[in-house]
């Protein structure tokens, strides 16, 4: 690696350029994250208790969790909810980058991509807050099923889950479609036309060519939303409060209103450590390796 | 059992282009029928169309009698090998095979059998664990053609299949595509750009240009008497020279070729005074001596090719065409030099008067 950089760009650069990387990765990745893996292990004191003897390791910051069963329900449900997220968001995503992908012409692809890109270039708390007008109980999704007679009174879409997956899905759908847009690209048309020819119907073609062939893709399209769903801030605390909790609005709670980082760290950590522990379950469920991921 | 395939006068239109101009054309069953043509003349179009990828503007394809209109291409008899094969990359080459089978609801069993027993037909036993990617070129040939055996077709259509293959693989998969085709009494349609694989191959041969078939005949018949100034010259080698006719009735036909004086041959078609035509002398028909009977013409030797059991030259004519010529070694060559003259004769009823022209 570095006798590459080395050849192409003389030692002065390379040394930089690697030097830059180190302090990055070191310097704002590493140390950050050890000194709160540290934080979270140690006793929330005043100042002048820190380093005194009350200062000592303990796991407590991380049985308070288990201890409060408020806080585990949330977690469980952020983890639940998550999957949720995640389920639907492929369901949306696979037939849209098929259709993307292997169906449309490509003047209509350019210009459905486009379309899909354009609202992303607003930021995500304005995108969030026009979810919020859309689902109102006096907003124009209500008016509309009402007009519609599908329903008799508004819905409350916003005191509860189901604001949340909606605006979710709606957040992330570019994550999923991505991937496996990219993955089904590039799987060779006359595999599908194959498959038909030697008699099979679309479900089984699907099942047996398109979908193992588009894995890696779904995989780090799954992997992606989950991710950012388990992690997300701004379209809970928008669209679910108060009647829907994420846990990330109580780690952010133990920081800034608890003024407690110690156990603010060891919460986030557990979210961490629970979000790995899934990506390991998809691959695991996939079958798919970190290099296909990274493909 | 009726395999036959029936073009039943379809025409393919995509937007304004006409792909396929109005085509009758019946494939009988168990035939060997090839579609010859340069790329872009339509013939995968047509592919595309009898296994159901594509459907006919106008008219209808039927395949054993049956109307193939609204069967979808899942539901069709035919069962195709792609131009790149198209194999299942993350399937065993069993379960390739057994894919058609899987689909119809073989049980494990039976398609266990099927797949041991075509593997066998295509010389590959005790492959099936393997992974595609293991085998070489003309392995993966074999199991794209048992693959689409497997499904029992009525129809097997062949897009190009040996184009990817190196040229001794490409000869010797000519002998066994036919011999499978013998042994299992299935219709063959063989698309190909390759006149030597529809020649050796086919029983039948339709040479297609820009969206039209130009002729149907058997490979002789196609090599012989060409209808068409396009079949002439692109189904083998052959030497075109321009004229007007001068002189013709049922049987011969003189035209007057300028500068290179006046060029008989046999009559292809209707032909009246003062049409424009070209008379098509093969390289072969040439000869150095001239007997009676015979027309000459004169031309400047360009270039000398010894290839063995036979001589190959480029000549020019004064009127700067060049003609090649194809003479057996056992006729005298030591003069044929670049530079020299020679009186190239040949034998009227050899040659072949068309009408028009062709760019070929």
């Amino acid at each position: 690696m570095f006798s590459q950089l080395k050849a192409r760009f003389g030692s002065g650069l390379a040394v930089g350029i690697v030097g830059m990387i180190a302090i990055w990765l070191v310097g704002m990745v590493i140390l950050p994250q050890l000194l709160m893996v540290d934080y979270s292990f140690r006793p929330n004191l005043l100042p002048a208790d820190i380093g005194g003897p009350k200062d000592t390791y303990s796991l407590t910051n991380y049985e308070t969790l288990f201890s409060n069963q408020i806080h585990l329900k949330i977690f469980f449900k952020t983890i639940w909810s998550s999957v949720l997220v995640t389920t639907i968001t492929l369901l949306v995503s696979y037939p849209i980058a098929f259709y993307l992908a292997k169906v449309a012409t490509p003047q209509k692809a350019a210009l459905c991509l486009l379309l899909l890109i354009i609202p992303f270039w607003i930021n995500e708390i304005l995108r969030t807050f026009s979810w919020y007008i859309i689902l109102a109980y006096k907003g124009p999704l209500n008016a509309l099923l009402l007009g519609l007679g599908i329903i008799d009174r508004p819905v409350r879409f916003l005191s509860g889950d189901g604001g949340v997956l909606i605006g979710m899905v709606y957040a992330y759908i570019l994550f999923m479609i991505f991937p496996i847009y990219n993955a089904i690209e590039s799987l060779d048309t006359n595999q599908i036309k194959a498959a038909r020819n030697l008699g099979a119907g679309w479900i089984r073609t699907h099942w047996r060519v398109i979908i193992p062939h588009a894995k890696p893709g779904i995989a780090t399209g799954c992997v992606m939303t989950f991710m950012l769903a388990a992690g997300s801030y701004a379209v809970p605390a928008l669209l679910g409060s108060p009647g829907s909790r994420w846990f990330t609005q109580i780690i952010y709670n133990w920081f800034f209103e608890g003024g407690d980082w110690n156990q603010g760290a060891a919460y986030a950590f557990i979210l961490l450590l629970m979000c790995i522990g899934f990506i390991a379950l998809v691959m695991r469920v996939f079958k798919v390796g970190l290099g296909d991921i990274a493909k | 059992m009726d395999s036959s395939v029936h073009l039943d006068n379809i025409i393919m239109q995509f937007g304004d282009f006409t792909a396929i101009q109005k085509t009758d054309l019946k494939i009988e069953s168990g035939e060997f029928f090839s579609f010859l043509g340069p790329s872009g003349c339509g013939k995968t179009t047509i592919l595309n169309m009898i296994s159901g990828f594509l459907d006919p503007s106008e008219g209808d394809i039927k395949i054993g009698g049956q109307s193939m209109h609204n069967v979808p291409a899942n539901k069709r008899p035919t069962s195709m090998i792609f131009q790149n094969l198209a194999l299942f990359p993350l399937m065993t080459v069993a379960e390739n095979i057994e894919f058609g089978l899987e689909v119809r609801g073989v049980s494990k069993s039976e398609r266990k059998k099927a797949s041991d027993r075509l593997l066998e037909l295509v010389a590959l036993q005790g492959s099936g664990d393997k992974k595609v990617s293991e085998l070489s070129g003309g392995q993966k040939q074999r199991i794209a053609i048992a693959r689409a055996l497997a499904v029992e077709p009525q129809v097997l259509l062949l897009d190009e299949p040996l184009s990817a293959l190196d040229l001794k693989l490409r000869q010797h998969m000519r002998t066994e595509l036919k011999e499978i085709q013998r042994k299992t009494g299935i219709t063959f349609i063989y698309i190909t750009h390759d006149q030597g694989e529809a020649l050796t191959m086919s029983d039948r041969v339709a040479v297609m240009s820009a969206g039209k078939i130009q002729q149907v005949a058997d490979p002789i018949t196609l090599y012989r008497d060409p209808h068409t100034a396009f079949v002439a010259s692109f189904v083998g080698e052959n030497n075109g020279v321009r004229g007007k006719v001068i002189e013709t009735n049922d049987t011969m036909t003189t035209l007057d070729c300028g500068p290179l004086g006046a060029l008989k041959g046999r009559t292809q078609g209707a032909l009246q005074l003062g049409d424009e035509a070209t008379v098509f002398i093969r390289p072969e028909h040439f000869r150095l001596q001239s007997e009676n009977g015979m027309h000459t013409l004169q031309a400047i030797i360009e270039e000398v090719n010894f290839e063995g059991a036979y001589l190959t030259l480029n000549a020019n004519t004064s009127t700067d065409q060049t003609l090649s010529i194809q003479l057996g070694t056992h006729q005298f060559f030591e003069a044929l030099k670049k530079g020299a003259a020679v009186s190239l004769s040949y034998k009227e009823e050899d040659a072949i008067v068309i009408a028009g022209y062709d760019h070929v």
